[in-house]
């Protein structure tokens, strides 16, 4: 470490210098890990056509929300405000979109490219990287499944005339909205992730988790419309799943789900919740136990 | 204190394979060559170290650590680096040694740093910004050496370092290894069968085969005289060797060269005796000789000779 007052310009070998600051251990470790996941699904530091999904599904799920908000505290009561109830259902397919476009970047170039032994001869195990990776697809999932829906709250807020009122007015709706978005992100990350574990390619984990929303709402529509199937339909839809367990938690129902139609009782759907995200869980374990160092 | 230590330390993998058999070893600090055939269980024995695989008998400590029951803080402490291809290809070197190196626990700003030295201390320079997948072997691997090296290990343990490198390269890594070990003040176990190359950086060596200790000792130490003098003449041994044998000594001639046994000189005559007999019998035989050396053991007697009966236990 011996720094010599050298003329400005020269370059000298300064030797190895060894490190003796701080070491975060596990918990850093697993905070690179998410930190590092929430640059890659949002494209930070990166090419900007990288950006383009996160970013454009971000600005999708949100500009209703900022839209509406804005004009009805421009304009008073022209429009209705959308609800609470429906707005994740809206977007709803931005969801897999986003998940589809950014879950395999987390994932399968480590197992593809068998940089896990780099991982796990770290002070981390096999649970802290899982975790570690769906914990940065939860959070980025929040700016989709909370993110618009708070806009919506400030804009209620906002837009009577009597602010804290209506702060006293609305914030019984929060442990709805803070509760079915958390729920929403963390059954897609899961689900998402899962799937994403066992392809070989990123595309083809796209390809995959697309499939799975997409086919399941597609069958289900058929079915229902066929007739007599209206009670299987939404179980076919993990959106429509995660709808059913948000009106059996919080009620209220969405006009277009598929949820409306079948008549079952709501705990299925919680139930339904519960076995998808068990189930992507085991995936999960199964997968990663199974890899050799 | 050994900075390693096994004891009666065994593996046996899920279907009957042994990897390693009850191995009891204490390890220092330098630069340590690991050899033995592929599949001695080099590898099984570098995963127990780093606490990634459980033993199924015996025990190791890394650092007074037990690997068994402190895993996580070995791996803050050692480095590695996996003898198979590793890296992600669409990142720079900069982004991944030093998103590694936060993995390892360090601060983000000291993660920077360090990842600019190594980088550097390794031999990459421009092309750090640009991503792997563009990269030669040589240099994929110089990055995985790095991401093993950025924390700051006290042990890094280097997994058939040369491989997939043609010869230049092979030179290069293996003057980083030296390096490493004399500059760094690391202690590295360089894990290789190939002994040519093992011979050129390490200073102890361990040889194991089929999950046994074969020998631990200084490399000097394996390539000992042999207590035999080795002539090469320039057309044939034979006549020196049977005149060598007539002064009551043991030779024997193989083509052009003569291994003559100096113990066979006579009591205390020692090895002047011999040259002097040499020299004077080439001289009545007026033959040329090309060279006259003291014969030494080839590392690779080691296991040609199966060398069990030098085993330690």
């Amino acid at each position: 470490m011996s720094a010599s007052p050298e003329a400005a310009g020269t370059i000298y070998d300064i030797g190895y210098r060894h490190y003796d600051g701080p070491r975060l251990g596990r918990r850093g470790a697993v905070m690179a890990v998410v930190g590092a996941g929430l640059r890659a699904i949002f494209g930070l530091g990166r090419s900007g056509r990288s950006k383009v999904i996160p970013w454009g599904t971000l600005i999708l799920a949100t500009m209703p929300a900022i839209v509406a908000v804005a004009i009805r505290v421009l304009a008073g009561d022209l429009i209705e405000l959308y609800s609470y109830d429906s707005y994740l259902w809206q977007i709803g397919a931005l969801l897999p979109i986003f998940v589809a476009a950014q879950a395999p970047e987390l994932v399968v170039n480590d197992i593809r490219h068998r940089v896990l032994p780099l991982y796990f001869s770290r002070p981390m195990s096999r649970f802290d990287y899982v975790a570690a990776k769906l914990g940065a697809l939860s959070l980025a999932l929040l700016s989709l499944t909370l993110l618009p829906v708070l806009v919506l709250f400030t804009g209620r807020v906002l837009a009577g005339d009597d602010v804290v009122g209506a702060i006293s007015n609305e914030a019984g709706t929060l442990p709805a909205i803070v509760g079915t978005g958390l729920i929403h992100a963390l059954v897609l990350a899961s689900l998402g992730l899962a799937i994403c574990s066992l392809a070989a390619r990123r595309a083809y984990a796209a390809g995959a988790v697309l499939a799975v929303f997409l086919i399941g709402s597609v069958v289900g529509e058929i079915l229902a419309e066929a007739g007599g199937f209206a009670d299987v339909a939404p179980f076919l839809n993990p959106l429509a799943i995660m709808d059913g367990t948000r009106q059996w938690l919080f009620g209220g129902s969405v006009a277009e789900s598929p949820v409306r139609a079948a008549d079952v009782p709501l705990a299925l759907y919680g139930l339904a919740t519960l076995a998808v995200t068990l189930g992507a869980w085991a995936v999960l374990a199964f997968r990663y136990r199974r890899i050799s160092v | 204190m050994p900075l390693i230590s096994t004891r009666a330390l065994t593996k046996r993998y899920p279907g009957g394979i042994t990897a390693l058999d009850g191995l009891t070893v204490e390890i220092g600090e330098g630069v340590i060559g690991l050899v033995g055939a592929n599949g001695a269980g080099k590898s099984t024995l570098i995963k127990i170290l780093l606490g990634l695989l459980p033993a199924t008998e015996g025990e190791a400590t890394v650092l007074d650590l037990d690997t068994a029951t402190h895993g996580a803080r070995i791996r803050e402490l050692v480095g590695y680096m996996p003898e198979h291809d590793c890296l992600p290809p669409d990142v720079s070197a900069t982004e991944f040694v030093s998103h590694m190196a936060r993995v390892s626990g360090l601060p983000s700003g000291a993660a920077r740093e360090r990842t600019a030295d190594i980088l550097r201390h390794v031999g990459l320079y421009e092309e750090r910004y640009r991503p792997i997948g563009g990269y030669s072997t040589g240099m994929k691997q110089r990055v995985k050496l790095a991401q093993a090296l950025v924390h700051d290990p006290k042990v890094l343990l280097l997994d058939e370092p040369t491989n997939g490198l043609d010869p230049a390269g092979r030179d290069e890594m293996l003057a980083l290894i030296e390096r490493i070990g004399r500059d760094f003040g690391m202690t590295a176990i360089v894990a290789s069968h190939l002994l040519g190359e093992i011979e050129r950086v390490a200073d102890w060596l361990v040889a194991i085969d089929a999950g046994r200790l074969l020998r631990t000792a200084p490399l000097a130490s394996f390539t000992e005289r042999t207590g035999q003098l080795l002539v090469e003449t320039e057309e044939g041994g034979e006549p020196l060797a049977q005149r060598l044998v007539g002064r009551g000594m043991q030779a024997l001639a193989d083509g052009r060269t003569v291994v003559v046994d100096i113990a066979s000189a006579g009591d205390g005559a020692g090895e002047y005796a011999v040259y002097d007999a040499v020299r004077d019998e080439a001289v009545a035989l007026n033959m040329a000789l090309v060279r006259i050396e003291q014969r030494r053991h080839q590392l690779e007697d080691l296991f040609r000779t199966g060398g069990t009966d030098e085993r330690v236990a």
